[in-house]
């Protein structure tokens, strides 16, 4: 280990450094008086990590090829850090209102961060895994940071189990990698793959356990089972991260290892993605249609969004273009569905359990700027222009009737029209009913409010010239796939 | 061509950038009524002085595109900002300014009583996605607009609407955005199509330059999406019901842009990419469609006569007109295409009247329904008059604008001869539906103006100065281009030929 080693992955250290000067501050000032100005604290540390990649190496392998520094890995931790501010920027009034420890929540939030930048740095099965586990444990505690209420006790031991259970089915796999190539490095077990095939049974359990590991990550269906309840019981805080970071990293995991390690047999597992991908989306959009409280609805939203990255997954063949598509659609993603659920903390609901549509009605007239953020969200989600989450499914669609699954998009196409049904209903509670005498208490945030209304105008700048992001996707993509 | 050189470069840009400055001051007064409507006013004044001097500009004879604006706007897509016009696009961005300018003018004259700010933002909105379907040229570009009319439209019937506003503009969106987003996919598809990486495009002039064609399975299909999402739009029975509910919950200006323009994004969609880009395909789906656009002539005329709702009554009598402009596309000769292409105008002209009257009337007596209406023609003169010459023209009276649309169509039709069956068959079956039209316009007219009046309606003031002013120009042109009609044909035609002999059609016979 050299300086040099230490300087690659200097943004990282910086993040772990910021988490605990948080903690530090947090028990050392006392809570009530470093709460105010820790998510400053925490911003600006991550503006920091942010800006100290100009004085990393500007890329290559690093402690002994454990690490990779690419623009794959630069793309993920501009992601990952624009995702953990914007958490830490609309959780205050939520953390304040349930009393929930504000400096374990920012720590959190950043040890999880780090943990999801980790996977992107990873060409090797055990930096992953670290990763994965650095990324997942702080989650399993942010579902849970509520302490007295049951239904986050409910969402945090549901997450843990299945994660851990999820874990062990993942590192299992890793192992049958391991014994098929003899070594952790992904360039090796690809090229053990490629002589080995599909005839081999251990490349299929392998592929089998590592699709079904990283598929309960993603939220993949079937294996999807504890998001709705996580996501739901969980602090409406947590639940806004822990839908779009975890969900992020898991596909960069899923694209380092399916792309890289198994990319020699990417015909075969190919039709699987597809197929897992249609069953994926269209079961989240059934569901989310009968749902009337909307932070479940989200939840189950969520999962169908799974179904449309995970079609650019499965459109590989089609090359860079698949993998910039899975970047572009990751990077929307997270903006849009973490501002949809930082939405409903605008609302001063008891309980974790987020708003039903009817508590919503008539929101427009009571907060016309939070209304009409969220209405900027959902229209995201459902994927209209000039938006960026409808820039996002166009991206998709090239890849996919590229590399000849013009059903798959016939699905996507489908499904996004059903879906459009249950976003915008909530549209119709908030602008077209009348509020009832029962109205949730709205919050006067400032902060909040402002940092809804510039993320939700940014996904309409992005939108319209999505050029900067899109190129760096596309050589962030580069790395990983090459025709 | 009146002003040449041109005095206003990229008025294209002009048009679209116009109702976005003109958001700017509206969100700072969003609360202050009076201030938006002034605002609102100046804003569509100004984009319709500018369409018309972008009409002046326009060089009549030409059949290409004119007034080209092309830049990159998505480098690593090869996805270009490109807007024109031709002769079909010209006049159909001069009706949407004009319609714009008259439902705003209406609405602030007190039809739009709460939250006035935000409904001129959301109409200011919908004119860039409309004024954008027209002139856009790269299909990327054309999409985007086309979805950007969705959104605020959704929130002018589902806010300011009747009392099932909700369900009318869900099902609105709904049937929409399931058309368009088919389309979408075929849209990647044609850009996968259209060359091998790198040189990948979605512009028209592009697409259409080359003599090589798309393959004839791959137009099969690709035809069938694009035509979906237009059918939809236009709408084509069978998918026409959202149209009744959409309209009879739809605020007064939000009925005239939908009838007048919104349909007509879906015939101009026809006309301008499904038939050009895709013609093996057309010719495979042109015998369904056929058949379609008389059915829906026949059952739109026949539905709308048994109507109890006034405004039900014209959303239907547009089912059975949009019937005629599907019908001049596809029997791809040169009257029908021009006669389809007026249609689409006159329809926008007239039928964007009876909405804006059937609106004026129900803000004064709070009635729709036909048996509760009566013996206005003592009471409201005015009213009556300007009705009436609305009346015949949209059943098709010679000397008003409707006439022309519909005998062009139906002399197309007359000389179709292609399959399944020639057009003596259809042009006959098309023409009852004139006759149809006859019976259930004058019957409603009947029973509206004619007969007793109630008491309670006889203290109410016939029109208002502003709602004349409404009304004004589209009598003037109901009455122009039914005499007249010959400058507009010679502004259409050129471009309705390019495009339909890109579409595969006989073009020799002209039309004078």
């Amino acid at each position: 280990m050299t300086i040099h080693d230490l300087l690659a992955v200097l943004p990282e250290a910086i993040v772990t450094l910021v988490a605990i000067v948080v903690l530090v501050i947090d028990a050392g000032v006392g809570e009530r008086r470093a709460r105010p100005w820790l998510p400053w604290v925490t911003i600006v540390g991550l503006a920091i990590a942010l800006a100290s990649q100009s004085w990393a190496p500007a890329g290559g392998t690093f402690f002994g090829g454990f690490v990779v520094v690419d623009d794959f890995s630069r793309f993920f931790r501009l992601l990952f850090i624009v995702l953990a501010a914007f958490t830490v920027l609309v959780a205050p009034p939520y953390l304040r209102r349930e009393e929930v420890s504000a400096g374990e929540f920012y720590a959190t939030v950043l040890f999880s961060t780090i943990g999801a930048m980790t996977i992107a740095l990873a060409t090797d099965l055990i930096t992953l895994f670290v990763g994965i586990e650095l990324m997942s444990i702080p989650v399993y505690v942010l579902a849970g940071l509520q302490r007295r209420d049951r239904y986050a006790n409910e969402a945090s031991l549901k997450y843990f189990l299945l994660g851990a259970f999820s874990t062990a089915i993942l590192l299992y796999g890793f192992a049958w990698l391991f014994g098929i190539s003899g070594s952790t490095d992904l360039a090796k077990i690809a090229a053990a793959v490629r002589t080995a095939g599909l005839g081999s049974p251990a490349v299929v359990v392998a592929l089998a356990l590592v699709t079904t590991g990283l598929g309960f990550k993603a939220a993949v269906v079937p294996f999807h089972q504890w998001t709705p309840d996580a996501y739901e019981g969980a602090p409406t805080p947590s639940t806004a991260f822990m839908s779009v970071a975890p969900k992020a990293a898991a596909f960069a995991a899923i694209l380092r290892v399916m792309a890289t390690a198994l990319g020699p047999i990417q015909l075969d597992w190919a039709l699987v993605f597809a197929i897992l991908a249609v069953i994926t989306m269209t079961t989240g959009n059934i569901v989310a249609l009968v749902q009337t409280n909307v932070k479940r609805m989200l939840a189950y939203s969520s999962i169908a969004h799974t179904g449309y990255i995970l079609a650019a997954v499965a459109a590989t063949a089609a090359g860079a273009s698949a993998g910039a598509a899975v970047l572009f659609y990751v990077f929307a993603y997270g903006i849009m569905n973490l501002g949809a659920f930082a939405c409903l903390e605008l609302l001063d609901l008891e309980g974790t359990r987020g708003a039903t549509l009817d508590e919503l009605n008539g929101l427009w007239s009571r907060h016309a700027a939070g209304a009409t953020a969220f209405t900027i969200f959902l229209v995201n989600l459902t994927g209209i222009p000039p938006t960026v989450g409808f820039l996002a499914k166009f991206l998709v669609f090239q890849p996919v009737i590229d590399a000849g699954f013009t059903w798959l998009a016939v699905a996507i196409a489908l499904n996004a029209a059903a879906a459009a049904f249950y976003y915008l209903r909530v549209v119709v509670h908030m602008f077209m009913y009348d509020a009832e005498a029962a109205a949730p208490k709205v919050e006067p945030a400032r902060v909040l409010s402002w940092s809804l209304g510039i993320a939700s105008i940014a996904t309409i700048v992005l939108g319209i010239l999505p050029d900067p992001i899109y190129s760096f996707a596309v050589r962030a993509a580069g790395p990983i796939l090459t025709k | 061509m009146i002003f040449d050189p041109p005095i206003l470069p990229s008025v294209l840009t002009l048009l679209l950038v116009i109702p976005l400055v003109g958001i700017v001051p509206l969100l700072a007064f969003v609360r202050d009524a009076r201030a938006a409507k002034q605002i609102a006013i100046v804003t569509t004044f100004v984009e319709l002085v500018v369409s018309l001097i972008m009409l002046a500009q326009f060089r009549v004879g030409e059949a290409g595109f004119q007034m080209v604006e092309s830049v990159p706007w998505l480098p690593s897509l090869g996805i270009r900002y490109e807007v024109g016009v031709d002769g079909i696009s010209v006049l159909l961005v001069v009706l949407t300014t004009l319609l714009t300018f008259i439902s705003v003018l209406y609405s602030s004259g007190g039809a739009i009583k709460q939250r006035v700010g935000e409904f001129m933002i959301a109409f200011l909105l919908l004119e860039v996605g409309m004024v954008g379907v027209f002139v856009a040229l790269d299909l990327f570009l054309f999409y985007v607009m086309f979805e950007l009319m969705l959104i605020p439209m959704y929130l002018i019937i589902g806010i300011w609407g009747g009392t099932r506003r909700v369900y009318a503009t869900l099902k609105f969106v709904l049937f929409t955005l399931a058309g368009s987003l088919l389309m979408l996919v075929a849209i990647v598809a044609v850009y996968l199509n259209s060359g091998p990486a790198g040189s990948r495009t979605l512009s028209f002039p592009d697409l259409i330059a080359g003599p090589t064609r798309f393959a004839p399975e791959f137009q099969v299909w690709a035809f069938l999406a694009f035509a979906l999402a237009f059918a939809i739009k236009l709408p084509m029975v069978p998918f026409h019901t959202w149209l009744p509910d959409a309209h009879v919950e739809a605020p007064t200006a939000g009925s005239i842009v939908l009838a007048g323009i919104l349909l007509k994004a879906g015939g101009y969609g026809l006309l301008r990419f499904a038939l050009p880009l895709f013609p093996i395909g057309a010719q495979v789906w042109l015998p369904i469609i056929i058949v379609l656009s008389v059915v829906a002539i026949l059952y739109g005329a026949a539905v709308s006569t048994v109507q109890k709702d006034l405004k039900k009554l014209i959303a239907y009598s547009s089912v059975a007109h949009m019937g005629f402009v599907t019908l001049g596309l596809f029997v791809l000769n040169t009257q029908g295409g021009v006669g389809a292409v007026l249609q689409m105008l006159n329809h926008g002209v007239v039928t964007g009247a009876l909405f804006l009257f059937v609106g004026i009337e129900y803000e004064k007596t709070h009635r729709r329904q036909i048996a509760d209406l009566g013996g206005f023609a003592n009471h409201w003169p005015l009213y009556t008059a300007f009705f009436g010459i609305f009346v015949l023209a949209s059943l098709g009276l010679p000397g008003l604008n409707g006439f022309v649309g519909e005998f062009l169509v139906l002399l197309g039709t007359f000389r179709y001869g292609g399959q399944p069956i020639s057009g003596l068959l259809w042009g006959p079956l098309a023409a009852i539906g004139v006759i149809l039209a006859a019976i259930y316009l004058l019957w409603m007219f009947q029973r509206v103006m004619y007969g007793p009046v109630r008491e309670a309606y006889k203290a109410l003031p016939d029109l208002t100065p502003i709602e004349v002013a409404c009304a004004a120009p589209l009598l003037a042109l109901t009455i122009l281009l039914g005499v007249f009609p010959q400058p507009v044909i010679a502004i259409i035609q050129p471009s309705v030929e390019r495009m339909l002999a890109l579409a595969g059609a006989t073009v020799t016979v002209a039309v004078h």
